[in-house]
């Protein structure tokens, strides 16, 4: 019997982070008819341990006998953990926010990354602020969000295109530190700046909550990443302005079979899909093949990584394929506005984004000059 | 505790003292400015240090290191080979640090080999130590690609920067994990190359191909300035080239086709041609555009 170890954490935000996971995992299986496939767990905290994160991934390689591990960790989680997985020959598939640069660290062939492309998304959205019109910006994030190199990539693309970073506002970690009223000021001192925005979680409810009581009329012009507009956090989310737009990996509105299929399946056993089911959903697609692609190259990891980095998949959010050079997927991502509901926020698909490809390879040609991330924690897992 | 060769550690030196991982370090065959540095960094640190520059001053390394008692010992590039009692100091408490591919790089420069050899990837093993050079248990290979126009001094210094995440995610490996898996090395991959005599940075014009000249030309700058050929009696080194993929019908290899501005075209064995565009004579390192005499050269055979 095949066994796939999943290394699962946890969010104050996401309370149910670690179950999505599991189940986008379990019943993507069941999808595939591969009810023979073991998944054993190994619990990580919010995946800012070391010792704790080792001491699972070890677990599930040296005790349970994985064929690969799953992992939601962040790009230095991984890194930490690339000798076990050189050493134990087997691979690592990493369920990765996209929070950081694929470029951050150096690729190796035993680990593959299944990515959200929080920074892709940012580097996107940041563009499009200056296509419509936006040549003034403001970043604005959260003591956690701001901590992760998405930043970068928005602050980049934006000055690229033409724009420049008026403002930078990071607010407090915590609901009762969390205030945007300094954005009053910037705003009178530089109109008309788009607030390129990066939160995540709760976050995203606060922002808005501050928005509508802030800003109320005066639409202003926010862009958003795809956790920024994560469609179960949004729905909790007050309705703040007319212009909210940004870029998303993935919605339950995407029209597509697998998308019926994955939604229908989470929605039929009574819960939510969101981003993390779906990469549980997706990983295991990927995970049945590098099976048998280890089976087939006699666990010759090169070999493995070379022709599973030839394939194309089929999964909820459109076709996903690796880039050869990060072992990053590349996926559609999407042009969305947010629309009310009820008074709360909702998603609404305006394009789908068919350069994700080059934009996503013009994103990792830009040079680090240093920059690096100090978060060792799976994003959003605070 | 690292023992070292010289600078091509000092990055890992650094990010495993940041890291508070390092206790000691002992350097073997260093020049005098590296082993001066060294000591004034460790003096300034309280880190103990020892300098071995030669095989007789082996034998105080017992007791230097069962005195200091460390958790472990990482070798990178340490010139000497650490008899067995020391190894005996504690089992699989040496753990090496080798530039190239194990077991198909063994020897002292296997940067030049890898180059030499044309391959597209090297990486850098992480094995225990035996009482043999390179030929104890693996615990992995980091694979690391290898770029076109990457020459043997580009290269070092893309290992020793990566070289010290290696190094330390070893050091993790070692605080967090239970075990460390090793697997023993394939005596039928392996191959142990000594180090480049003349003959194996000479150029041999009548059976090389433009390929093989380029990568050897590669793989000896700078440590051997460049790969060494004869030109009229003359010995020179040829520091860059490139490779032209166009015939000379046939022309006898090594004969000096055109002379260009900036570069001289070299007919070569496998039909290929071979633009030359730095060399160093005994008038020293000239770029092609900068040699006077080279107008003369046109007919003249490269042996």
């Amino acid at each position: 019997m095949n066994t796939i170890g999943i290394l699962l954490p946890r969010s104050t935000f996401y309370t149910s982070i670690g179950f999505d996971l599991f189940d986008g995992l379990k019943y993507g299986l069941l999808e595939l008819e591969r009810e023979d496939i073991k998944i054993t767990t190994e619990n990580i905290g919010f995946g800012a341990d070391k010792q704790q994160c080792y001491r699972a991934a070890e677990k599930l390689l040296l005790e349970e006998n994985a064929d690969l591990v799953i992992a939601y960790i962040s790009h230095r989680t991984a890194e930490l953990l690339k000798p076990l997985f050189l050493a134990a020959n087997k691979m690592l598939l990493v369920l990765d926010s996209g929070a950081s640069l694929p470029t951050e660290w150096p690729s190796c062939p035993n680990i593959f990354y299944l990515s959200l492309h929080n920074a892709l998304g940012a580097w996107i959205a940041s563009k499009k602020a200056t296509t419509d019109g936006f040549l003034n910006g403001g970043m604005v994030s959260g003591y956690y969000d701001g901590g992760y190199l998405h930043t970068y990539s928005l602050s980049e693309n934006f000055v690229n295109s033409g724009g420049t970073i008026k403002f930078n506002h990071v607010t407090g970690y915590k609901e009762d530190d969390f205030t945007i009223s300094p954005l009053k000021n910037y705003l009178d001192k530089y109109p008309k700046s788009a607030l390129l925005s990066l939160f995540s979680g709760d976050f995203v409810q606060w922002y808005f909550k501050g928005i509508q009581e802030e800003f109320h009329n005066e639409n202003l012009p926010i862009y958003l990443s795809p956790f920024g507009l994560e469609e179960t956090m949004l729905e909790n989310a007050v309705y703040p302005s007319n212009s909210v737009k940004g870029v998303a990996s993935w919605s339950k509105k995407i029209d597509n079979i697998r998308n019926k299929a994955f939604v229908t399946k989470l929605e039929s056993l009574g819960k939510k899909p969101n981003l993390f089911s779906l990469l549980g959903w997706e990983s295991a697609q990927l995970a049945v093949q590098i099976i048998s692609l280890s089976k087939k190259h006699s666990n010759k990891i090169s070999d493995i990584a070379k022709e599973f980095q030839s394939l194309k998949f089929e999964t909820p959010r459109g076709k996903i394929h690796f880039d050869v050079k990060t072992n990053t997927s590349i996926s559609t991502l999407y042009n969305v506005s947010v629309i009310e509901k009820n008074g709360m926020c909702e998603l609404k698909l305006d394009s789908s984004i068919e350069n994700s490809k080059e934009e996503f390879e013009e994103m990792c040609n830009l040079p680090l000059e240093n920059s690096t991330s100090a978060w060792f924690n799976s994003y959003t897992c605070i | 505790m690292i023992l070292c060769g010289g600078k091509f550690a000092f990055r890992t030196i650094q990010l495993l003292a940041y890291e508070k991982f390092l206790y000691a370090i002992g350097i073997g065959k260093g020049n005098d400015i590296i082993v001066d540095a060294l000591e004034k960094e460790t003096e300034e640190n309280k880190m103990p240090f020892k300098s071995f520059p030669n095989k007789k001053s082996m034998s105080e390394m017992k007791d230097w290191i069962f005195s200091i008692q460390p958790d472990y010992v990482f070798s990178i590039s340490f010139p000497f080979l650490i008899p067995e009692d020391i190894l005996a100091y504690g089992n699989h408490k040496f753990i090496n640090f080798h530039p190239a591919p194990l077991p198909q790089y063994r020897g002292v420069m296997p940067i030049f080999e890898v180059l030499k050899n044309q391959e597209s990837q090297t990486a850098i093993c992480a094995h225990f130590m035996n009482a043999e050079f390179d030929e104890g248990d693996i615990i992995f290979n980091d694979p690391i690609n290898i770029e076109e126009g990457d020459t043997y001094g580009k290269l070092t210094v893309k290992l020793s920067h990566r070289l010290s995440n290696v190094v330390l995610n070893v050091a993790n490996m070692i605080q967090f994990g239970s075990k460390i898996p090793s697997i023993p090395q394939d005596e039928e991959k392996a191959y142990f190359y000594e180090k480049p005599q003349y003959s194996d940075t000479y150029i041999k014009w009548k059976r090389m191909s433009a390929n093989e000249i380029n990568a050897l030309v590669n793989a000896c700058n700078p440590w051997n300035i460049g790969a060494d050929t004869t030109l009229m009696g003359e010995q020179l080194k040829i520091i860059k080239s490139n490779v032209l993929p166009m015939s000379h019908d046939n022309s006898v290899p090594g004969k000096i086709l055109k002379i260009n501005e900036e570069s001289i075209i070299v007919a070569c064995a496998d039909n290929q041609q071979l633009e030359i565009e730095i060399i160093c004579s005994d008038e020293g390192i000239l770029k092609i555009k900068d040699w006077k005499t080279k107008e003369k050269l046109i007919g003249i055979i490269f042996n």
